[in-house]
């Protein structure tokens, strides 16, 4: 390609370009609006599953001993423990430690100086590798000897389990509905162009210009619509996380949202990349039904 | 040069174009292609440029199979076969020159070739000095002759024309046929598809008759109709209607 080859093919895409301008802001609206909710969805996800993540990584599993349990017992019971690989540590919790910390929770809330004896038996904390499988290792840590009762928030890890579960798969529906709609109104864009330049594109056809020439500015076009909507729509991210994102982790300051940090450049690259992509595949496919004669 | 054999051509409404057509031009020859419109001789020339296949028979263009190109591969051949058309089709935001090279650029060539072909068609077409104007500043018989410079920037072996001049006004018309005599004695292939009997009776060259498209009459130096019909009725006829159509009384360009 030399310059003269290359001015002429730029011209071309700026002609395709200006010559639709509405229908184009149209479409690089479109694809700003799709990938500003994409974004923010998938954001709000990644906090979600951080948060999330968090709580059930704080789950215990409270093991009870038998009264009669001795200290030394307690200790064997917490080395078998640790040895299985689906727990990621035991705490040895003696009684006097326990009616300790039940004092401090209880506060102000119950007089615990009527307390004349310790009710509490020893105990084990344990937590575990995977909250999915906090139920396997509950019931594994019962059926231990001198184990009393064991006690976990199952039914809490099991439910915050599901609706993860559910918020991706309708994530990826929503995506996907997005998405799609962004195809539909930048391929229309593009048929509108083509439709605007069908005597160009004839006298193409007649003077022996190939298949892919032909396409070529129309895959810019569908190209340009597709980033120039993505850049806009990052940039609208980038400057919502900067200016609301410090005043709601103040206001939410009860949900652990320091630990959904997200990689920002790595996470706008991506959004590039998917507004670009719709772009030229949306180009490709509506030029092709138009040229195959 | 040119060869069709048992060529037939069915539109899918069931209309047929062409009936069993068998013809052979040379190379470096000048063919009118006469008859009345809807005869087919359009269909004919959409065949050659592989606008059209034909729905049975054999089309060659250059010892090429046009019938069973490849899609990929009618791109190459329209390099070879330039194409004119009555409407000019020419595209009215690019000037003179940029049409004419747009032919170059869009299939890929160097500007460098773009730069020495443009000024060398414009030259033969006679339009170097109007190269920066567009085509609405310019005449009928010019612009036809921008689309002339434009169908042969690529050095095509075959020039076809469909009704060249048929929006044209005598002295224009004129214009145009020396043009594409011209380009004849430089040996490239000119097939003319026309119903302007004083074009063919002019020029006197091969005649090849086309009726419900089927071949009725091919003679050389033949003239709009077939020697031995009633052609000076028929001729007669043809000038008034050519008359009426332009606005002219009698032209003296036009009276042999």
């Amino acid at each position: 390609m030399d310059s003269g080859r290359i001015r002429f093919f730029l011209s071309e895409v700026r002609r395709n370009f200006a010559r639709n301008l509405i229908m184009q802001l149209t479409a690089i609206g479109t694809v700003t609006v799709t990938i500003v909710l994409l974004g923010g969805f998938l954001f709000t996800r990644q906090t979600l599953g951080a948060i999330g993540g968090n709580v059930i990584e704080k789950i215990e599993i409270s093991v009870f001993l038998r009264s009669d349990a001795t200290t030394a017992q307690a200790k064997r019971l917490q080395a078998t423990l640790e040895h299985d690989p689906r727990v990621r540590s035991v705490e040895y919790v003696p009684k006097a430690e326990g009616l300790r910390e039940m004092r401090d929770r209880l506060r102000g809330q119950i007089d615990t100086s009527l307390l004349t004896s310790n009710p509490l038996p020893d105990a084990l904390r344990i937590r575990v590798v995977d909250p999915a499988r906090a139920r396997d290792v509950a019931t594994f840590a019962a059926k231990q000897p001198l184990v009393d009762k064991v006690e976990y928030a199952q039914d809490a890890v099991e439910k915050l389990l599901r609706v993860f579960d559910v918020l991706g798969r309708v994530g990826l529906g929503v995506i996907a509905l997005l998405v799609f709609t962004a195809a539909i109104i930048i391929s229309n864009t593009i048929r509108l162009t083509v439709f605007a330049r069908r005597r160009e594109i004839a006298i193409m056809q007649l003077v022996g210009a190939s298949g892919l020439y032909i396409r070529m500015p129309f895959i810019c076009e569908g190209f340009i619509d597709g980033f120039a909507g993505a850049a806009i729509a990052i940039a609208v991210l980038a400057i919502a996380r900067a200016e609301l994102w410090p005043k709601l982790v103040v206001a939410l300051s009860f949900l652990p949202l320091h630990a959904a940090a997200i990689d920002g450049p790595m996470f706008g690259l991506q959004l590039l990349g998917v507004g670009s992509a719709v772009g030229i595949v949306a180009s490709w496919l509506s030029v092709g039904r138009y040229l195959r004669t | 040069m040119i060869s069709l054999r048992g060529v037939s051509l069915v539109y899918p409404n069931g209309t047929r174009a062409l009936d069993a057509i068998d013809l052979e031009i040379a190379k470096g020859s000048f063919v009118f292609l006469v008859g009345h419109s809807g005869t087919g001789k359009s269909s004919l020339l959409r065949l050659l440029y592989r606008e059209q296949v034909p729905t049975r028979g054999e089309v060659t263009v250059d010892a090429t199979r046009v019938d069973k190109l490849r899609r990929s591969k009618v791109a190459l051949l329209r390099r070879n076969v330039g194409v004119v058309f009555q409407d000019f089709k020419l595209l009215g935001d690019k000037t003179v020159w940029e049409n004419v090279a747009f032919a170059l650029q869009v299939t890929g060539a160097r500007t460098k070739d773009v730069m020495r072909q443009v000024p060398r068609v414009l030259d033969l077409v006679g339009l170097a000095h109007k190269s920066r104007m567009f085509p609405s500043e310019l005449s009928g018989g010019e612009q036809q002759r921008t689309a002339i410079a434009r169908a042969l920037v690529n050095n095509p072996k075959i020039l076809l024309c469909d009704e060249p001049t048929g929006n044209l006004d005598p002295s224009n018309t004129n214009e145009v046929m020396d043009l594409l005599h011209r380009i004849n004695l430089k040996g490239t292939t000119v097939l003319i598809a026309t119903h302007n009997a004083i074009v063919v009776d002019r020029m006197r060259r091969r005649v090849i008759r086309l009726e419900n498209g089927k071949i009725v009459a091919d003679e050389e130096r033949g003239y709009y109709l077939a020697a031995g019909g009633d052609r000076g009725t028929a001729a007669a006829e043809e000038l008034e209607l050519v008359r009426s159509r332009n606005g002219l009384g009698t032209n003296p360009l036009f009276s042999e």
